[in-house]
């Protein structure tokens, strides 16, 4: 049985009349990486400001790691490490100024820091660079900094907010493959991020919120699964053919069709047989099939069936 | 997880950490080292004004061009001419005989002031009656028409003064000479009762010496009697005339028996000279008593003369006399403005009365300004949410801030106040350590401040906005540019709310008047509550809510 290190009650925040979060309820297990999914204004940020204690709840509680969110913050926050969706470190100090007062600014005497920086600088590919000023640092190498000085305390659990939001492909995927080596290590990670694929391909769990709730939860397969009724397959023509929705309709495993150019996507009740039938149909037509599949939705898909938009403020 | 009552919970958010106070001390140095471009105008700024005051006040307009119109030849109207072509306020370029010629040469430019001379004006004074010296002079230069009331307002100002002197002098001559002839009639006064009383006396005692010559006369006549007769039987019966006369009645009645006889013919004359002699002695003893009465009575008299004397004449003689032997002068101007150095011997200027209020007003933008950049600009970069990310309290982020500012506003004070000591030879008079005891007050208190600020605000806009508020009232209500005397009642009320106005009067009576702590206590007193308001307000406004 794996403890659940997160456990928030009803939590809930209101700006004015604004609710940015919704009276979650939510468990967070030691040693997963979780994603919070949702469209931007979703409250995914008010949720991690509430739960690194940057801001108060307006009701509700949390509990981290067995410490009270409103009672305990300086015990919550010595045992988390953030990366905050921007910057935020002293872009006049250099590389290794900042990792120091970070690490002052949690009691860890030189000699820590000194060893923890170097080893948090050179996992970073920062050693180098270490005496220059972090302001004129890139986007990457910026990200890269901010994930170290998160990493100083060495905490339980890491919190990041949209970590690689504005970086390069490159720098993506080595923030994404120190988020999996340090999960490796044992820290429980909660991941914010936007992008659907990324999230599919690290996150252990996953919640989408919209509109300050939480909308849907689980595995990726499971959020999936939540919104197909039955399965996708994507047929190829060679060449564009004429209507073919009324007719493909009327076979009786068809649920829906969608038809853009050479490519037509059937929804089926059921697999077996289903192929067969298909190349039949197209085979009496003397239509030519390029290439017949099953197709599983993207999260995107998912995300855009649960939400129900495309665009947000 | 239990509820706790809400004044236990969180008691880690208020501890101050001294080892992170350090570090966010030493970080905060970092950052304004590597900031040199926002370190420059910290620093020019107040030199430049130090060196733009410094070089221009005390320096009023001198040698003003000026002309007289003066309508009134008397001795008076001569020597305040004199006055005005000895000053130096003004150079007497005309003198004219109409207003008209005058205000031509001003309207040409060629003076900038008319002083003019009413008819009669010796005449008037004379007479008592008030008299005026008109002033007219061209608005365009307010300093020259500032300089030119107040050194013709000076000048006037003796003028008047002497002649008061000159009319209290003729009034101190009256009353001495009034004095003296009263001293005199008193004197023959009590001079006058000493003579009645000696006459009185003299009386007295004259009557004394009638009264003992009758005795002996009647003693001599007695002896002249037979010692059986009648008559000396009653005479010496009693020394008291009434006695006297009925013992001589009784001796008539052998009349009866000697009637007729030449004897008592002879006794009768005898007897009836007796009787006359008897009635003189008691007129006389009558009049010697009288006499004596009187005399006593002009003793007393002369006695109570000489003490209502002492009081009631000696005492106004004084007071009279010490009145005409004082300076005529000390009478009509108790107080005085000298052109002296006030404080010190060493001739302080107006740019050491300045120097304090301009620390004080450069020092209270620096601090506000600085923490807008503390906290107003790190909650915008969002390095401040990454130290709210640490284990860090609120006291201990708020102690760290304010400590660096405090230091490094101290620093550049000492630096200010070196640059004027080393460029205006400024004096310091009083304690170095009072003096780093207000700066520290003082900048406590505006550090505070512009964190309360920037506390408070969403943006770095927003602090501006605010601290602009905030620090032109001080920037206008320090007294550097304009006298706060000279500004209306409630703006002088306004800055009675304004720390500067008491961090300013208490470093100017440190360094200027050498004020020792107690004189210096009641602005310290209202420093000190501001700080503790200003420290309870940060408190409680400085919240991690980044919202």
């Amino acid at each position: 049985m794996v403890n659940n290190i997160i456990e928030i009650k009803n939590l809930t925040k209101k700006f004015g009349n604004f609710t940015a979060v919704d009276n979650i309820k939510l468990s967070i297990r030691e040693g997963e990486i979780f994603g919070f999914l949702g469209p931007n204004g979703a409250g995914k940020t008010t949720t991690i400001s509430m739960l690194t204690t940057l801001i108060k709840p307006t009701s509700g509680t949390a509990t981290i790691a067995n410490h009270d969110l409103s009672e305990e913050s300086v015990d919550i926050r010595s045992i988390i490490g953030v990366v905050p969706q921007s910057f935020s470190l002293f872009s006049e100090l250099t590389a290794q100024e900042n990792l120091t007062y970070i690490g002052r600014l949690y009691n860890m005497d030189a000699k820590e820091i000194k060893s923890r920086s170097e080893y948090l600088l050179k996992q970073m590919a920062l050693f180098e660079h270490k005496e220059r000023i972090s302001g004129v640092f890139s986007g990457g190498m910026k990200q890269r900094l901010s994930l170290a000085a998160s990493l100083m305390s060495n905490p339980k659990i890491l919190f990041m907010d949209e970590p690689t939001t504005g970086l390069d492909p490159q720098s993506r995927i080595a923030i994404r493959e120190l988020t999996e080596q340090l999960n490796k290590q044992g820290m429980t990670i909660i991941y914010t991020t936007h992008d659907m694929e990324e999230a599919e391909k690290i996150c252990d769990r996953i919640v989408i919120m919209d509109k300050g709730r939480i909308i849907a939860d689980g595995t990726a397969e499971e959020l999936k699964h939540k919104i197909m009724s039955g399965h996708m397959i994507e047929v190829k023509l060679e060449s564009e053919p004429k209507e073919l929705s009324s007719e493909l309709k009327k076979l009786p495993f068809v649920t829906a069709v969608e038809h853009s150019g050479q490519l037509i996507n059937i929804t089926v009740k059921r697999k077996e047989g289903v192929f067969f039938a298909l190349s039949e149909f197209f085979l009496k037509k003397g239509i030519q099939v390029e290439e017949i599949k099953y197709r599983e939705p993207s999260l995107e898909e998912v995300f855009v069936t649960l939400t129900k938009k495309d665009l947000r403020d | 997880m239990p509820k706790t009552d809400n004044k236990k919970k969180n008691i880690k958010e208020k501890v101050v950490d001294l080892k992170k106070v350090s570090a966010i001390i030493q970080k905060n140095f970092i950052v304004m080292t590597r900031d040199r471009i926002r370190l420059l105008p910290l620093l020019l700024f107040p030199i430049f004004m130090i060196l733009v005051l410094g070089f221009t006040t005390g320096n009023s307009p001198k040698h003003i061009p000026a002309a007289i119109v003066s309508f009134d030849n008397s001795a008076m109207a001569e020597n305040i001419q004199q006055q005005i072509y000895d000053s130096q306020t003004f150079s007497v370029r005309y003198r004219v005989s109409t207003e008209d010629e005058a205000k031509r040469l001003l309207d040409s430019g060629k003076i900038s002031v008319i002083i003019e001379i009413p008819p009669n004006l010796g005449e008037d004074i004379d007479n008592n009656i008030p008299a005026q010296i008109i002033i007219i002079v061209d608005e365009s230069d307010s300093s020259i028409s500032a300089t030119s009331n107040q050194a013709l307002g000076a000048i006037i100002n003796n003028a008047a003064t002497s002649i008061t002197i000159q009319k209290l002098e003729g009034y101190q001559q009256s009353v001495s000479a009034a004095a003296s002839a009263l001293g005199n009639f008193a004197g023959n006064q009590q001079n006058q009762y000493g003579i009645i009383a000696q006459e009185t006396s003299d009386a007295g005692s004259y009557l004394d010496s009638a009264q003992s010559f009758n005795k002996q006369y009647s003693n001599e006549l007695t002896l002249s009697l037979p010692s059986s007769s009648p008559i000396l039987i009653a005479a010496n019966s009693t020394n008291n005339y009434d006695t006297y006369n009925n013992n001589l009645t009784n001796v008539s009645s052998p009349n009866i028996i000697y009637s007729e006889s030449p004897v008592a013919t002879q006794i009768k004359g005898q007897i009836a000279i007796t009787q006359k002699f008897g009635a003189s002695i008691a007129v006389a003893n009558g009049k010697v008593h009288a006499a004596q009465v009187i005399a006593t009575q002009a003793n007393k008299n002369q006695q109570v003369l000489q003490q209502n004397y002492d009081s009631q004449v000696r005492k106004p003689l004084i007071t009279i006399q010490t009145f005409t032997e004082s300076s005529a002068q000390n009478i009509v101007r108790p107080l005085s403005v000298e052109d002296k150095a006030a404080y010190g011997s060493s001739g302080l200027r107006a740019i050491d009365f300045l120097i304090p209020s301009l620390i004080a007003m450069t020092i209270f933008q620096g601090a506000v300004m600085g923490m807008g950049r503390a906290v107003a600009g790190e909650k915008r970069d969002g390095s401040l949410t990454r130290v709210f990310l640490t284990p860090t309290s609120n006291t201990t982020i708020i102690s760290g801030t304010l400590l660096f500012y405090v230091l490094f506003e101290l620093l550049r004070a000492s630096f200010l106040i070196i640059f004027s000591v080393i460029v205006f030879n400024i004096k310091i008079q009083g304690s170095l350590f009072l003096i780093a005891l207000i700066l520290i007050l003082y900048i406590t208190i505006s550090t505070t401040i512009g964190m309360i600020i920037s506390s408070v605000v969403k943006t770095e806009q927003q602090f501006q906005a605010i601290a602009m508020l905030i620090s032109l009232p001080t920037m206008f209500l320090s007294g550097v540019f304009f006298p706060l005397q000279a500004m209306p009642k409630i703006m002088q009320s306004i800055a009675n709310f304004l720390p500067i106005t008491y961090a300013a009067n208490a470093l100017r009576g440190v360094m200027v008047k050498a004020l020792p702590l107690q004189m210096i206590s009641y602005p310290l007193i209202i420093l000190l509550i501001f700080l503790v308001i200003c420290i309870t307000c940060v408190v409680t406004v400085f919240k991690r809510d980044i919202e």
